[in-house]
């Protein structure tokens, strides 16, 4: 039960992280501001093409030799939101580009500045028509903080606590059934609330 | 055309000399023009003639290569804060209406109002209310975009331009997308307006409209203006080869 709540707690915390950096990433990539642009975009592929096992071992392992020592907590959290938040911008991206030209004209055309048409316009639709997508990338974090069965991160995450049980004790299998289990049983409640969200939110055309 | 607009009065809107191309095309040649206060300038002319072009131009849309645009004797600033300030001034509706569509019709119409000038929200949404139902759609106020017809829709962008209390409106193909007994609901809106002193520079296909509405009609082709005047002088009597060539294809159908 413990292992669950840690995988629930990674999960709803590298989520929040990956969405907020997510929108940043995105408001940057449409910016007039080339650096923040080139940046953005950079950021977009790196982390999306990076495994998150490998990104793990790097803030993991190869960090303490630059000093830099995090805990495992810490690691597993930052592993699973960067690379959520270079998908999460990548979902905002379609979201925008689905918004027709025509309303951005208009918001410039009623004297509205850069920053107040990304407030009230672009962000606003692009939120509400990436509903779906997020709630796939949800479940999509939830699975990566399975990562954190590669380090010794105590109290384990589910799949941490499964590994265990399957190198120390009889009935290995069953335990990944179960664990099995609870991911997809989390996974079909996220997709429900995702759904009811979507219907509520979503843009008339 | 309205006592305001007298000699020596400085225009609402003026172009000197403004040119402009699409890559290799000339969109805009040497185009000098200018409306005065209260003044309704009609511009019509053949598809690809640069006329919507033109209108863009004027709360800088589309930027242009030469020339100078000049809105109450001011030159258009550059991309940033000034011109956002300056756009708040002139009001713009469009061919395909642009409705925000994830806010409702009111919403529609307070939001220039209460984040642009900064005008209390409750102040913005009693006269939003006021202009939806001037251009008759109030009922529809809490509504979104999708839920309305077309004409609807096009009244309600008049309203939000209205709500900002322009200098000038910029009409650009306003009936042009929709369905023919919706064009005449929107035109009437528009006559309204002209009647009540608004300046307005409306490119059209609309004839009738130009005729009965307009002080001044400016008839452009291949990019350049190639004839102006009064409705009357213009559509009875027009000066050149080119625009006779105009009203003749347009009489036929």
């Amino acid at each position: 039960m413990q292992a669950l709540l840690t995988t629930w707690k990674l999960t709803a915390v590298a989520f929040a992280i990956a969405f907020v950096l997510g929108v940043l990433i995105t408001v940057m990539r449409v910016s007039p501001l080339k650096p923040l642009r080139f940046f953005g975009d950079f950021y977009v592929q790196i982390f999306r093409n990076i495994p998150g096992a490998c990104l793990l071992i790097i803030l993991v392992y190869a960090f303490p030799y630059l000093d830099i020592i995090w805990s495992y907590f810490t690691c597993v959290l930052i592993a699973a939101s960067l690379i959520p938040a270079a998908f999460c911008s990548e979902y905002l991206m379609t979201g925008i580009n689905a918004i027709p030209v025509g309303q951005i004209e208009a918001a410039r055309s009623i004297g509205m500045t850069f920053a107040q048409m990304i407030r009230k316009i672009v962000v606003p639709q692009a939120l509400r028509s990436s509903v779906l997508p997020l709630t796939n990338l949800l479940v999509a974090t939830m699975l990566t903080t399975a990562l954190a069965s590669q380090v010794p991160l105590r109290p384990a995450d589910l799949t941490g606590l499964v590994a265990h049980i399957n190198t120390h004790a009889v009935g290995g299998v069953t335990a990944f059934f179960i664990s099995a289990m609870l991911y997809c049983a989390t996974a079909v409640v996220i997709g429900q609330i995702g759904n009811l969200i979507d219907k509520k939110v979503r843009i008339l055309r | 055309m309205s006592a305001y607009a007298a000699e020596g009065q400085v225009p609402v809107i003026e172009l000197r000399h403004v040119d402009k191309h699409f890559g290799d095309l000339h969109v805009l040649k040497d185009i000098c023009l200018s409306v005065q206060r209260g003044e309704v300038v009609v511009i019509i002319g053949p598809s690809g003639s640069g006329k919507s072009t033109l209108c863009r131009t004027i709360n800088r849309m589309e930027t242009i290569d030469a020339g100078e645009i000049l809105i109450d004797g001011v030159p258009l600033p550059e991309e940033g804060k000034d011109l956002a300030k300056l756009r708040a001034q002139i009001g713009m509706v469009f061919q395909s209406f642009n409705l925000f569509a994830h806010m409702n019709i009111l919403e529609n119409v307070t939001l220039g109002p209460t984040d642009v000038l900064k005008r209390p929200r409750k102040e913005a949404r009693e006269e939003a209310m006021q202009l939806l139902k001037r251009v008759g759609v109030e009922s529809q106020a809490h509504k979104v975009p999708a839920q309305l017809s077309g004409g609807q829709q096009q009244r309600v962008a008049i309203a939000r331009s209205l709500a900002m209390h322009p200098k000038a409106i910029l009409f650009d193909e306003p009936t042009s997308a929709l369905d023919p007994e919706m064009i005449g609901e929107v035109l009437e809106v528009m006559t309204e307006l002209a009647q009540e002193g608004m300046t307005m520079l409306v490119v059209t296909h609309e004839m009738n409209f130009a005729r009965r509405v307009a002080d001044r009609v400016i008839f452009m082709d291949d990019g350049s203006i190639v004839e102006e005047g009064t409705p009357e002088a213009f559509f009875e009597n027009p000066q050149t080869e080119r625009a006779r060539n105009f009203l003749n294809s347009i009489k036929n159908h």
